[in-house]
């Protein structure tokens, strides 16, 4: 029971919060659903009502889809990879003896770096005739790697500067979770007889399980709405091969103008990472109730 | 384990980060780096501060720099002044429907910034705001806000309520019990919080690059994605301009270590 | 606009002091066209007095002249002053008979070929792509360079420049005469599976996909082709003290005529100082201005009689415009993308053509 005083206190204290946290996010969602209703392009000022029609075409746009395929695969190949490293370098962490402050300092840099400054960096490895290029065509026999131009290789060289920078984060947490482990868990399986790796089946990955789930969550969501990396490492090309969804409502919010059809376009996205938010606190919950 | 196999293991993991970080490295390096070495591919020869003196006095990076920092400051101080007082009483429920307005506020970092992006746009424009800073702290808010009340909620739930408890004893009301019981204890995790916060706004990037018209406003890696390069790209300026860019987040990194594990734990150690 | 050698700062304090009471500012924004654009569609939008006088992409005046945001010049900038610039320049503002800005600096697409090479095998400089091909090919066949004709086919707005020019040696465009899209599709499709064959028969190495002005401008430069297509700017660094190719290069016209590129100088509509912003348009834009901007950045003035080199003058006369349109952007943004998976093989030239004809009869409505 509350007392209505307190209430009031409460209202009192949390409302510019709210009140903020509605007009910056609440209401701009509301009027991009609006705006997806409409077709308009405000530079020449047209603003017409379209219903459904932007929602039509998308259905039947082929470079929504391959937008929506993109991100998929992105989603996919980024978090399977952040999440098996992660857990390799948590383990090693969990090892280490000394020097732990600086092991963390080093694996939190790539993590804290603005997404700009991995872009230009990886802009600079993949370079199409730089060191890196040319050391992989030595291997492969051909005059250059095209790293960023090759269609078949840009949506990988785009994953793997992600991986690189979102490792850490699932390190850390899956660390911090390791830590936590009582010791004689461990001892317990060394009395048994488990080795190495039979011990981290059994004890430690369960034991990481709600961890690396909720990582897993936090992961996807950020890989679902991707945008700054590949937006500066390949502007989406070469043939739209790495433009996610998030890109692809860019380019039509602000390059070509047509706000309707990009507000439709993020509509989607938000849907998808809502939709992926209440699956996974209902699979949570579920979890949370069997125990 | 012989002590001697835990030191070799030792270094190896340390040895194996230091490759991981390859990539920052090289942008180092490159930065120190002689316009004619990098046209030419191979090893610098010697080292040269050519491009941070470039990148210093005459591109729009130290104009850039001074803005995130004032957009990241003001942004992460409004939503921790704000984020305390809407934490508390979620923490200590005195809100009815807390849990809704905990799920609201967990939601609404889901938001994908791509969805706000357009109308908020609409919103600064309507208001006058185009290319200031008042802009970014009020896109910005989007998410710092919630972050803020997310990580404070869980700080605010470690604290035991017999904290309090012993202030209302004393006959200290709700507010003075705030003010001088609560936010004291609260200090280190608001600081975990805030660095945290602080982290995100610097490296925020959808919303300053569709916000900000001109160096006015343009933080740091707007600036560096839009680094001017005549018909030539100066690789060797821009990786200047990278590190330049990058020294806050290094800095927080490397100084503020704990501090920052705890507000990133604090943050995901929860359910 | 350019680094150290600008000429700019000067010339705005010479106009400053022929003006008293007057100081201008300048700004210079980065020159990546897509970006600049976006910024100046940000600020103008709001209807900003933040500046007064612009200089804009030649690709943008209609667009900002059916937005509004610029003013009508018809009157100040009369017929006569506008004869002394090249005739695409004018043509390349106009929209609905009125003309928006005025012809500040230009660029053409132009073929950059080695002399040396072409000499040894007794070549003259191509007059087809098709010619330029062949000529390639032996060229790299008897291992005097790596490859044989680079070319931007990144996917950006230069992919869509570097397309055009090979649409315009076949006879069509992307706007047909009366606004149509794509008149020809046929031979538009031509147009774009020979650059793809340019990459899968060797023509041009595969990194052209990734490719970029300045990533071919080093390429050649470093003496690794033997033809490249390019704006103006790269002669003087290949005639550069220290450059490989010193001396080696000469240039000619492309098939079919280059593109026009360059910049105007346009006023905002809503600056409170019309009167002043004219003034310091035809400050800039006057003869001695342009030369000392050509001469300092490799940038071109708009006044054939500035022109001392016949060849280069020839070249510039055949500037082709790109489509004028206000929906330029439109078009070339959802262009990009199809134009891409054409030539890196994703998708064969006519879907691709077809896919985008799909798009943009949504997106305009037509």
């Amino acid at each position: 029971m509350i007392a209505r005083g307190e209430r009031r206190f409460g209202f009192l204290l949390a409302a510019p919060a709210l009140i903020v946290l509605a007009g910056v996010t609440l209401y701009p969602v509301a009027h991009v659903l609006v705006l997806s209703l409409q077709r308009r392009v405000p530079i020449f000022g047209i603003a017409d009502w379209v219903g459904a029609a932007n929602y039509g075409f998308l259905a039947r746009d082929p470079a929504f889809w391959n937008a929506a395929r993109v991100t998929l695969t992105f989603v996919v190949a980024s978090v399977a990879l952040e999440l098996v490293l992660g857990v390799a370098v948590a383990l090693a962490l969990q090892r280490q003896h000394r020097w732990r402050a600086v092991a963390v300092a080093l694996l939190l840099l790539p993590w804290c770096l603005p997404g700009v400054v991995t872009a230009r960096t990886f802009e600079w490895i993949y370079h199409p005739t730089g060191i890196l290029a040319r050391a992989a065509a030595g291997l492969v026999g051909a005059g250059s790697t095209n790293w960023l131009g090759d269609p078949a290789l840009a949506l990988g060289a785009v994953v793997a500067a992600d991986v690189w920078r979102t490792m850490p984060f699932v390190a850390l947490l899956c660390y911090a979770r390791l830590l936590g482990i009582p010791a004689e868990v461990y001892e317990a399986a060394t009395v048994d007889g488990a080795g190495g790796i039979a011990t981290v089946r059994a004890i430690t990955l369960p034991l990481l399980a709600p961890v690396l789930l909720m990582v897993a969550l936090f992961r996807t969501l950020d890989a679902l709405r991707a945008f700054d990396l590949m937006f500066v490492l390949t502007g989406g090309g070469p043939a739209a091969t790495t433009e996610t969804l998030a890109v692809f409502a860019y380019r039509s919010l602000f390059q070509t103008l047509q706000l309707g059809y990009g507000a439709a376009v993020s509509t989607v996205v938000f849907v998808l990472v809502g939709a992926t938010a209440a699956l996974y606190l209902a699979a949570a919950g579920r979890a949370e109730a069997r125990r | 384990m012989n002590r001697g196999r835990h030191a070799a293991l030792d270094v190896i993991v340390v040895a194996g980060l230091v490759l991981y970080v390859t990539p920052l490295l090289w942008q180092v390096v490159t930065s120190l780096t002689p316009d004619a070495a990098i046209a030419a591919g191979g090893w610098p020869g010697a080292l040269v501060l050519d491009h941070y003196r470039v990148v210093l006095a005459r591109s729009p990076m130290p104009r850039a720099l001074v803005n995130s920092a004032a957009v990241a400051v003001i942004a992460t101080t409004l939503a921790a002044g704000l984020g305390i007082l809407a934490a508390y009483p979620l923490a200590r429920r005195l809100l009815p429907g807390r849990r809704l307005i905990m799920l609201a506020v967990v939601l609404s970092t889901a938001f994908p910034a791509i969805a706000t992006v357009a109308p908020l746009y609409l919103i600064v424009r309507a208001l006058g705001l185009r290319d200031t800073w008042a802009a970014l702290v009020l896109a910005d808010a989007s998410f710092a806000l919630p972050l803020m009340i997310w990580l404070l909620v869980g700080f605010l739930r470690e604290l035991p309520p017999a904290l309090e408890e012993a202030a209302f004893v004393d006959g200290a009301g709700r507010v003075a019990t705030l003010r001088h019981v609560i936010l004291p204890a609260l200090a280190p995790g608001a600081a975990a919080a805030a660095l945290l916060t602080f982290l995100f706004t610097w490296n925020e990037f959808l919303f300053a690059y569709t916000f900000t018209a001109t160096e006015a406003s343009r933080t740091a890696p707007v600036a560096l994605a839009l680094f001017p390069g005549v018909f030539e790209v100066p690789w060797g300026d821009i990786a200047a301009a990278s590190i330049l860019a990058s020294l806050p987040p290094i800095a927080i990194v490397v100084l503020l270590q704990r501090h920052l594990v705890r507000g990133l734990l604090a943050g995901s150690l929860k359910d | 606009m350019p680094g150290e050698r600008d000429p700019l700062p000067a010339l705005l304090r010479e106009f400053e002091r022929l003006h008293p009471g007057i100081t201008v500012q300048s700004e210079p924004l980065p020159w990546t066209a897509d970006v600049q654009h976006q910024f100046f569609v940000i600020n103008l939008e709001g209807r900003s007095s933040g500046f007064d006088v612009l200089m804009l992409d030649i690709i943008w005046v209609p667009e900002f002249a059916r937005a509004g945001w610029i003013l009508d010049l018809s009157d100040r900038f009369d017929a006569a002053a506008r004869a002394e610039h090249f005739p695409s320049t004018i043509d390349a503002a106009r929209l609905d008979q009125r003309v928006w800005a005025v012809p500040w600096v230009m660029n053409v697409g132009l073929l950059y070929y080695r002399r040396d090479l072409l000499e040894r095998h007794g070549f003259a400089p191509p007059k087809s792509y098709e010619e330029l091909a062949r000529q390639a090919l032996v060229v790299r066949g008897a291992g005097d360079v790596r490859d044989g004709f680079l070319w931007q086919g990144k996917q950006y707005e230069g992919l869509v420049v570097n397309v055009l020019e090979s649409m315009w040696a076949l006879g069509t465009d992307v706007l047909g005469p009366d606004g149509a899209l794509l008149p020809d599709a046929a031979r538009a499709a031509n147009a774009l599976a020979e650059r793809r064959r340019f990459i899968t028969a060797g023509v041009s190495p595969a990194l052209v996909t990734a490719a970029d002005e300045e990533v071919s401008r080093r390429e050649f430069g470093a003496g690794r082709a033997a033809f490249l297509r390019n704006w103006p700017y790269g002669l003087a660094l290949f005639d550069a003290p220290g450059s490989p190719v010193r001396g080696r290069v000469d240039i000619a016209p492309l098939p079919g005529g280059g593109a026009l590129g360059g910049a105007h100088l346009a006023i905002n509509a809503a600056t409170p100082h019309p009167a002043a912003a004219w003034d310091l348009v035809r400050f800039l834009t006057r003869p001695e201005a342009q030369r000392r901007i050509a001469d300092a950045v490799g940038l071109h003035p708009t006044r054939p009689a500035l022109f001392e080199s016949p060849a280069l003058l020839a070249i510039f006369r055949g500037a082709r415009a790109r489509p004028v349109t206000p929906w330029y952007q439109t078009l070339s943004a959802t262009l990009q993308p199809e134009l891409s998976a054409a030539i890196t093989g994703v998708k064969p030239p006519a879907r691709a053509l077809d896919d985008a004809r799909h798009r943009l009869h949504y997106l305009l409505a037509r």
